[in-house]
């Protein structure tokens, strides 16, 4: 519905302001990747990206691949969401059903709260708590590695899934809920029954989204992973991700090809998000479809 | 009547809150316990006499002094240089935009909402490097280059805000200052923004917050471990969260380990005051908008 | 308020450990730096970073209308950045190749002499390893401490970023070029290899000799204790010069910068540090 000005009013200059701000935010987001690839050039024309994207990480050797860090990443996100999703799933239900309003309230609080501590001051104390721990626990190893980082990765994306999770419950729509009331369901009857099938597009959607944030974060795996440049034997050996690669390399010659490599791991990074992008308003759309949610 | 799939659900929900609670008790209480000892005007002005600091008459060598200037700088140059591109930007979403426009505009936005922090300072290094090459020894990494990259990181989230603010005005306000006669701009300044003001700036807080506690970004583009106070934009400088990472990976003694830990609480509690002042001011957007 | 007047009273004490050591004579040396203003940026070798801090810190001390800042890096970026113009001095903890050299046209100042040493943890009793033996661990064919005459654990071993000139001498004096297992933690500056052998009771490492002090234990190696004066008469075999770079000849407060670190303060300072002052 295009609304129409009125004739004669005057000052409209302030209004072409607002297009073009959403322009040069749009053309920052195109600029990014157009960086990103320009100074990646090199490395993908050579039609070695199936070689960097395949290969190890040996610089001595001319192998600038960069499989061991993308490896490494993915595992440790996956093995932060491992973790994370369940907690939070559970944490979820009592706030949005299990709990008594005033503990609702004060949890609601709680989690904003989480979701506001920086993932550097995270690191740090899982520094000196953690790795001591794991290198006791574990019996070997230095302590820093993949099995250290993900709890503390799985900390951080905590709030924001409890936080979209949560959201998603309380958008199950009223008339089914009241239904299920009115047939005498408990509250873990209705989370079992009416508002866990009910909500999965909003699971899905979150569990995508703590997916990239853990993809995304730098802290944590620099401060924690170990980052050596092999792929990862188990969990309890160091990693390196393709962020901490990134913070890694800075030193390089800027016109080497080791310091390319990392607009290579920029590149696969913003892929990534455009991917889970995609994916989320997918599930978006397929969730809107069968209708069980109110529309966003 | 609860059987066993439910008495399940129910034991592993309040687990996993239980879980969960712990683990951060336990992480932040160890920081509390180490860095709250340190809290005082030497953790801060270091043997400098605090007057003389605050005065720039002295340098202040071991305390956070330049790196919570730098942060409070660099907060500030960044939110200078979003707010005038993120606010009419959200308008536009919000008020002006239709159909694909509308869509392309949103994917571009969520895009980039979710570039991970140490790209876009990577974009701001390539960024630097090739300002350098063009107008060789007048650009490096410095404060004005941080400025921007975090601008860049806030952006789609001050965009969001705004959008979602307006958004959710009362259709009827809306639709009151237009019947009146007014045009759709006197509408948006009058009527529409003042109303959505508190979520707007919860929002703009929030977003204070994110830049206030960024190290990825800041890494790439001029956050140096040891500069002193800033003398220009385009110096390198100290940062609050750039300090706390050196601190922790190389600290030279046991005063250094316990600024490090005073450093980590300090930002923990600008990170918390500027969260709990959103919230104070801001009706009931949801923190979510900030999902990075 | 309590607090103004208790740091007033602390003011003169204060401001007399300041001006104590510029009223004996140093300040003789920090004269040139009296009225400049202008910055200095300074980033490179991490082993150089605790003589730049102390000099930066005399300089802005009397003078705080000098900025200089300091960043690490490794040497590699050090050259490069000088080379690059985007830093005023670029410290290396290596001697730059020709290549880089005349690259950048380079101008070399070496003010001091270092070693590289491998360090253990204090509590760990294996103190002397052979260069073979050495080689072999980073290598990544001997990988427990009991092969070594020490307890039944696995070597963790740490080593530095590829930027690093500290991690090069290592590797071509120490290592004899041997390989680097990738399976090493990797640990970004000197500091922070340091920091990660003090926490690990079963980590092995490389560090700069200056930098060593009570929290880690130096290793013997064929016998050569890593101490300056095996460094200095050429016993210890893994020595280096601790560089520091401009591109082309320096003038203005870069000159007088470098010059102080010859002078018999920055001298001082250089020892201090732990480091053999070179003229």
């Amino acid at each position: 519905m295009r609304r129409r000005q009125p004739a004669g009013r005057p000052a409209r200059g302030l209004e072409y302001l607002f297009p073009a701000a959403a322009a040069a935010g749009g053309l920052f987001t195109l600029a990014i990747l157009a960086f990103l690839l320009v100074f990646g050039f090199p490395l993908l024309v050579d039609g070695r990206l199936a070689g960097l994207l395949l290969s190890p990480w040996e610089p001595d050797r001319g192998l600038f691949g960069i499989y061991p860090m993308a490896l490494a990443s993915l595992l440790l996100a996956l093995s932060a969401l491992v973790i994370g999703v369940p907690l939070s799933l559970g944490t979820s239900c009592v706030i949005s059903t299990l709990a008594g309003p005033g503990l609702r309230r004060f949890l609601m609080h709680g989690v904003r709260l989480m979701a506001a501590i920086p993932t550097v001051v995270y690191s740090f104390a899982a520094l000196f708590l953690l790795v001591p721990l794991m290198r006791r626990l574990l019996g070997a190893g230095s302590g820093l590695g993949l099995l250290t980082a993900a709890p503390v990765l799985a900390l951080l994306v905590s709030p924001t899934m409890i936080i979209f999770f949560t959201n998603s419950f309380n958008r199950v729509e009223r008339q089914v809920l009241l239904a299920a009331d009115a047939l005498g369901a408990t509250g873990p009857q209705k989370l079992l029954f009416v508002i866990l099938p009910a909500a999965w597009p909003g699971i899905l959607n979150g569990m995508l989204l703590g997916f990239g944030r853990a993809m995304g974060d730098t802290m944590v795996s620099l401060m924690l992973a170990g980052n050596s440049p092999v792929v990862p034997g188990s969990v309890v050996d160091p990693a390196r991700t393709l962020t901490a690669h990134i913070a890694l390399v800075m030193a390089a010659d800027f016109d080497s090809m080791e310091f390319r490599s990392v607009f290579v791991c920029g590149l696969v990074l913003y892929a990534m998000t455009g991917l889970l992008m995609l994916c989320f308003r997918l599930v978006a759309a397929l969730g809107r479809r069968t209708r069980h949610e109110r529309p966003a | 009547m609860n059987g066993l799939p439910e008495k399940l659900l129910t034991i592993f929900s309040w687990l996993a809150l239980s879980a969960l609670a712990a683990a951060l008790v336990f992480l932040l209480g160890f920081l509390w316990m180490r860095g709250l000892p340190t809290l005082g005007p030497e953790l801060l002005f270091g043997h400098t006499p605090p007057l003389d600091a605050l005065l720039f008459r002295q340098q202040v060598f071991d305390g956070l002094f330049p790196a919570v200037c730098g942060t409070l700088l660099l907060v500030l140059l960044s939110m200078l240089l979003a707010l005038p591109l993120g606010i009419p930007a959200g308008i536009y979403m919000a008020e002006y935009a239709g159909g694909r426009l509308r869509r392309l505009f949103n994917l571009f936005f969520d895009i980039l909402a979710g570039i991970p922090s140490i790209v876009i300072g990577l974009a701001g290094l390539s960024l630097t490097i090739f300002l350098h090459r063009v107008f060789p020894g007048r650009v490096a990494p410095s404060l004005l280059v941080s400025g921007l990259a975090l601008a860049m990181l806030v952006l789609p989230y001050l965009i969001r805000t705004t959008q979602t603010a307006l958004e959710q005005v009362d259709p009827l306000l809306r639709a009151t200052a237009p019947a009146l006669g007014a045009s759709r701009l006197q509408n948006i300044l009058r009527v529409l923004l003042p109303s959505a003001l508190p979520d707007i700036t919860g929002g703009i807080i929030l977003a204070t917050a994110r830049c206030a506690e960024d190290t990825a970004v800041i890494m790439l583009t001029g956050a140096v471990a040891s500069a002193g106070l800033p003398g220009s934009l385009l110096d390198r400088y100290e940062a609050l969260p750039f300090t706390i990472y050196t601190i922790s990976a190389q600290y030279g003694s046991p005063e250094e380990l316990a600024v490090g830990f005073g450093a980590a609480v300090l930002l923990l509690f600008l990170c918390m005051g500027l969260l709990l002042a959103a919230l104070g001011v801001q009706r009931r957007l949801s923190v979510l908008l900030l999902y990075r | 308020m309590r607090y103004t007047i208790f740091s007033f009273m602390l003011l003169p004490a204060v401001l007399a450990w300041f001006l104590l050591p510029v009223g004996t004579g140093l300040a003789s040396d920090l004269d040139p730096f009296a009225g400049m203003r202008g910055s200095i940026r300074i980033a490179g070798g991490t082993a150089h970073i605790p003589v730049m801090k102390a000099v930066a810190r005399e300089i802005m001390s009397v003078n705080p209308q000098i900025r200089i800042s300091i960043a690490g890096g490794g040497s590699g970026l050090g050259i490069r950045q000088v080379g690059e113009g985007l830093i005023d001095i670029g410290n290396a903890g290596r001697k730059p190749t020709e290549q880089e050299i005349a690259r950048y046209g380079l101008v070399l100042f070496r003010w001091a002499i270092d070693g590289v040493a491998a360090i253990v943890h204090p509590q760990n009793r294996i103190r002397s390893l052979s260069s073979a033996q050495l080689q072999a661990i980073y290598g990544g064919r001997i990988t427990n401490w009991k092969e070594v005459g020490g307890v039944d654990r696995a070597i963790n071993l740490y080593t530095r970023d590829e930027s690093s000139g500290t991690r090069k001498v290592f590797w071509k004096k120490g290592l004899n070029r041997g390989k680097i297992v990738k399976r090493a933690n990797v640990v970004v500056s000197n500091g922070a290899m340091k920091t990660a052998i003090a926490h690990d009771p079963f980590g092995l490492g490389y560090v700069s000799v200056g930098h060593i002090d009570s929290s880690v234990a130096p290793v013997t190696l064929d016998g050569v204790k890593p101490s300056l004066q095996n460094v200095q008469s050429g016993r210890y075999p893994v020595a280096r010069g601790l560089y520091s770079l401009t591109r082309g000849r320096p003038a203005g407060l870069v000159k007088r910068f470098l010059d102080f670190l010859y002078t018999p303060t920055g001298q001082e300072i250089i020892a201090g540090s732990g480091f053999i002052p070179v003229q």
